[in-house]
């Protein structure tokens, strides 16, 4: 699964996710592409799940690209832990993401089996998404 | 190369606010510039622009913008779009003089189908989708086209193998690849899962055949164990 090798630090605040994604938003390396359009928190097993979801589906002849990347870390308490005594353990990675943003990226020569492909990657996602072509030109 | 006219507006107000105003009516807010003239804030007719753009020519289709009776022959330098909507949100203009060489971006488009890659279950990596070129606004290509149909796993088709017509240049290195024949990890990764699925059912079926006559004896073993 996709992870940092190294962190300057090891836990993070959550933060807020505001407006749209302000680059990738269009297909840059394939012929179509899982765009999002709302923002979420993408874990990287579901990453690699869309990832297998896709690859799996296409069998051969296909490339696929993951555009997004899981740099943060998720902290956890225990189970049954009363409140308190600091910060709980980061317990997975995740991306995060903003409407617009280009996900993954797939080529292939037949659309048809191309956007199965990418409606089998979009059901293992948390976030609602599209498919997209690539678009001649900006 | 197709020429259209397009009329633009001057005395728009800028600012976020002005620019949302000016879409809601149907307008798209635009820039013209170049040509050692001062940068001019318009603002163009969404329909009619879209006429513009999506002519045979693209977005490298010769727009004469038509000014407050002033016509000054343009071409799109740069569209901005709405990351989800995707409609088109601000548009650049530069103005071109007819008989000064300029810088555009023209698609490539790959034709034909390479049976030796597919039989090989190699893909087409297609990774320049346009190429740079120089060339006087009359002679702008529509689209250079690049035959797939020899290419194996391996090969490359290189900016070199493009025909350029005449009066077109590319200052792009003359090596540098368009697309070439490849076999990807994820092909050789599905194609050793189904390697590794045929020896284990030849290695199933060997053993189902060795043990023919011990099948029966076998299920009691298991359900000794099981008590």
């Amino acid at each position: 699964m996709l992870m940092p090798k190294k962190t300057k630090y090891r836990k993070q605040h959550r933060g807020r996710t505001r407006g749209n994604s302000k680059g990738q938003t269009s297909v840059s390396f394939g012929d179509y592409g899982i765009q999002a359009l709302e923002p979420g928190w993408i874990t990287a097993r579901q990453i690699e799940a869309a990832r297998i979801a896709m690859t799996r589906h296409i069998k051969r002849g296909g490339k696929v690209w993951i555009n997004v990347f899981p740099d943060k870390p998720v902290t956890e308490k225990p189970a049954e832990t009363r409140m308190g005594s600091g910060k709980g353990n980061p317990e997975r990675w995740v991306a995060v993401v903003k409407p617009g943003r280009v996900m993954f990226e797939l080529s292939y020569g037949e659309m048809d089996v191309a956007r199965e492909a990418i409606d089998r990657a979009i059901q293992k996602l948390p976030i609602k998404c599209r498919f997209i072509e690539r678009e001649e030109g900006f | 190369m197709a020429e259209l006219v397009l009329k633009a507006e001057t005395g728009r107000e800028i600012g976020t606010r002005e620019s949302r105003r000016l879409r809601r009516e149907g307008k798209v807010p635009a820039v013209v510039y170049g040509l050692s003239d001062d940068p001019l804030s318009v603002s163009v007719e969404w329909p009619l622009l879209r006429k513009a753009i999506t002519t045979e020519a693209g977005l490298n289709a010769l727009i004469t913008l038509e000014i407050d009776g002033d016509r000054q022959l343009s071409i799109v330098k740069d569209l901005q779009r709405h990351p989800v909507r995707r409609d088109v949100i601000h548009v650049d203009f530069i103005r071109i003089d007819a008989n000064v060489e300029l810088e555009v971006e023209v698609p490539i488009q790959l034709v034909g189908e390479s049976r030796e890659l597919i039989a090989k279950s190699g893909m087409v990596d297609h990774m320049m989708h346009s190429l740079t070129v120089l060339s006087r606004p009359a002679s702008i290509p529509t689209e250079f086209e690049v035959d797939i149909s020899d290419l194996n796993v391996g090969d490359s088709i290189r900016v070199i193998d493009v025909v350029l017509p005449d009066g077109v240049r590319t200052e792009v290195d003359p090596e540098e690849a368009i697309a070439s024949g490849v076999v990807t990890r994820s092909t050789l990764e599905e194609m050793r899962r189904e390697e590794e699925a045929a020896e284990e059912a030849e290695a199933a079926e060997f053993v189902s055949g060795d043990d023919g006559d011990g099948d029966g004896e076998g299920e009691p073993e298991a359900g000794d164990g099981d008590d």
